[in-house]
């Protein structure tokens, strides 16, 4: 009996010791005691002490070289780059950027380090060199989430800065972006998402017959390939609400009813018939 | 029975007998001390859910039912008052009918002025665990299906476009005063079951029996019944509105002071709530039987 009770105590040490390795959890636990430092600064950057800042990135530093594969390592590398900027302290974070860059190979990375970079340069009112790297983005990393909402962030400074003409181009310049995306990626979901951002360029132009085209185009290129109910009621409500065409709107919703009779959209699409 | 048992009983009285008995008797408090130990492992286990390797095991009905996210640091800690609160339920209706049931028996003995044998106490509570958990099962099933009403009903009436409710917003009735609610259907539905448990312990009856007496019962000492599991419950709203505010705990305190709370949460509800009531009211039970 006592043996039996020994093992079990042993085996209950070893199972708890097992968990005090490299738990994620601690890790966690680690991260979130630096990053409740950092987030002081974040509150009130110009209220926070000269030094703080600079205790911050150590700690943060610390923090990567102590678990430099963690996921959360990168969400450190990138706190840094945030503190600096909130700091105005904007050649320091292009130059933690930079470092980014050269360190990690994956896009998705790069492409964030990308567009902070412009962003510094845009809060110090620099838009050429901002540009010059939201551009770079747009050139080397047009597949990454950021690459793709580039386009329409550029055309929508533009807008913010009240110059159409410019937000006008960037807009033009977006559709000819994703279009020539979607011809390259055929029947991917890369073409989708091209196919729905060239749609939304053209509503922000006020071109709803363009709007409509390029959703229909998405419908026709990937029919019995994704569901496209929601595209259909995109259309469906440009076509009542923009282009004043109930007739179409009506063939759009009853395409969406026949095609998609289990979707959740029928009972709106049912509703929207049944109005005038 | 002496003429002055048959004097009508004051709730101080009633005290006095209480904490008289804990003084002499100690042994009383040991169904309640089992029951914050139990609960207490089982706090433990949820504490370190989210860490290897117990994570194996309690991680995935986590993932499934509220997310992985509260399997991390420190989101673990805004669901901890939940499971915690889950696992007291589940605990009081497994192990609590038993507690409750040994306690009674307990003060029954004290009151008459025997001897508290607890192997013979465990052996004759544990002949009536069918009814108890019956009992504890009904309170419990009482409870939430009302908390539930009140909460659905809430809901709908602001759901349906109503923007105010007796001249307080959606926030308020959906905040501190559902809180409220649901603290008074706790009081009643509890008061309403209350002498059934020693109906079943010390007057043997059959449990249906026992669950009508025991509402005839409250009727009959509505005000001090009341008292009784009013004034007790007052110590654990502290400990409620903080659990309230777990995010606030995390954000501004340390999150570890959610466990803290938790812990202080067993301490007061087992030892201290639990056993005022079950220990207060049967006693009040006893006065009456002598009386009548």
């Amino acid at each position: 009996m006592k043996k039996i009770v020994s093992l079990l105590v042993l085996g209950c040490l070893l199972l708890i010791l097992n968990g005090c390795g490299q738990d994620q959890y601690l890790i966690e636990k680690d991260y979130w005691q630096v990053r409740k430092q950092a987030e002081s600064i974040f509150r009130n950057p110009p209220g926070s002490p000269p030094n703080e800042l600079e205790r911050v990135i150590n700690q943060l530093n610390k923090f990567i070289q102590k678990y430099p594969k963690n996921i959360l390592a990168l969400q450190a590398e990138f706190n840094i780059a945030g503190l600096y900027i909130v700091k105005q302290e904007y050649d320091k974070a292009r130059q933690h950027l930079n470092s980014m860059i050269s360190k990690y190979n994956q896009p998705e990375i790069r492409s964030e380090s990308v567009f902070l970079i412009g962003n510094s340069y845009q809060l110090q009112d620099r838009w050429e060199q901002a540009l010059e790297q939201y551009k770079k983005i747009i050139a080397e990393y047009p597949l990454t989430i950021r690459g793709l909402d580039i386009p329409v962030y550029i055309a929508q400074y533009y807008k913010s800065k009240f110059q159409p003409d410019k937000m006008m181009n960037a807009f033009q310049e977006a559709i000819a972006h994703y279009s020539s995306l979607a011809e390259k990626y055929p029947g991917s979901p890369l073409a989708f998402k091209s196919y729905t951002l060239i749609s939304s360029c053209y509503g922000a132009m006020k071109n709803w017959e363009e709007a409509v085209k390029a959703l229909n185009t998405l419908v026709e290129k990937f029919k019995g390939k994704v569901d496209t109910d929601v595209v259909l009621m995109d259309i469906a409500l440009i076509y009542k609400r923009e282009l004043k065409d109930t007739a179409k709107a009506k063939e759009a919703l009853e395409k969406l009813i026949k095609e998609y009779p289990k979707s959740r959209l029928v009972k709106t699409a049912r509703t929207l018939l049944e109005r005038p | 029975m002496d003429s002055q048992n048959k004097k009508p009983f004051s709730l101080k009285n009633i005290y006095r007998f209480t904490f008289h008995s804990l003084n002499s008797q100690p042994k009383l408090l040991i169904p309640f001390l089992i029951f914050a130990a139990v609960e207490a492992v089982f706090l433990f286990f949820i504490y370190v859910a989210p860490r290897l390797p117990f994570r194996t095991v309690l991680g995935p009905p986590i993932r499934a039912f509220w997310g992985e996210g509260f399997l991390h640091y420190p989101a673990n800690f805004i669901l901890l008052p939940k499971l915690a609160s889950m696992s007291r339920t589940f605990l009081s209706v497994i192990l609590g009918s038993l507690t409750t049931g040994m306690a009674v028996s307990m003060a029954f003995e004290i009151y008459n002025k025997k001897a508290i044998r607890l192997p013979d106490i465990l052996k004759s509570t544990f002949r009536r665990y069918g009814p108890l958990f019956i009992v504890l099962l009904l309170i419990t099933a009482f409870f939430y299906g009302l908390a539930k009403l009140a909460f659905v009903s809430l809901t709908k009436y602001f759901m349906a476009g109503h923007t105010a409710l007796l001249y307080l917003k959606p926030r308020i009735w959906l905040g501190p005063v559902l809180f409220g609610i649901n603290l008074l259907i706790v009081i009643f539905v509890q008061a309403v079951f209350i002498y059934a448990i020693p109906l079943l312990i010390i007057a043997k009856e059959k449990l249906f029996k026992a669950i009508i007496k025991s509402f005839v019962l409250f009727i009959k000492l509505f005000i001090p019944t009341i008292i009784l599991i009013t004034l007790p419950v007052l110590f654990y709203i502290p400990i409620l509105v903080l659990q309230y505010n777990t995010s606030y705990l995390i954000n501004n305190v340390f999150p570890e002071s959610v466990l803290i709370l938790a812990f202080v949460s067993i301490i007061i509800s087992s030892l201290v709530v639990d056993f005022l009531i079950t220990v207060s009211t049967t006693f009040l039970y006893l006065k009456n039987k002598e009386n009548v």
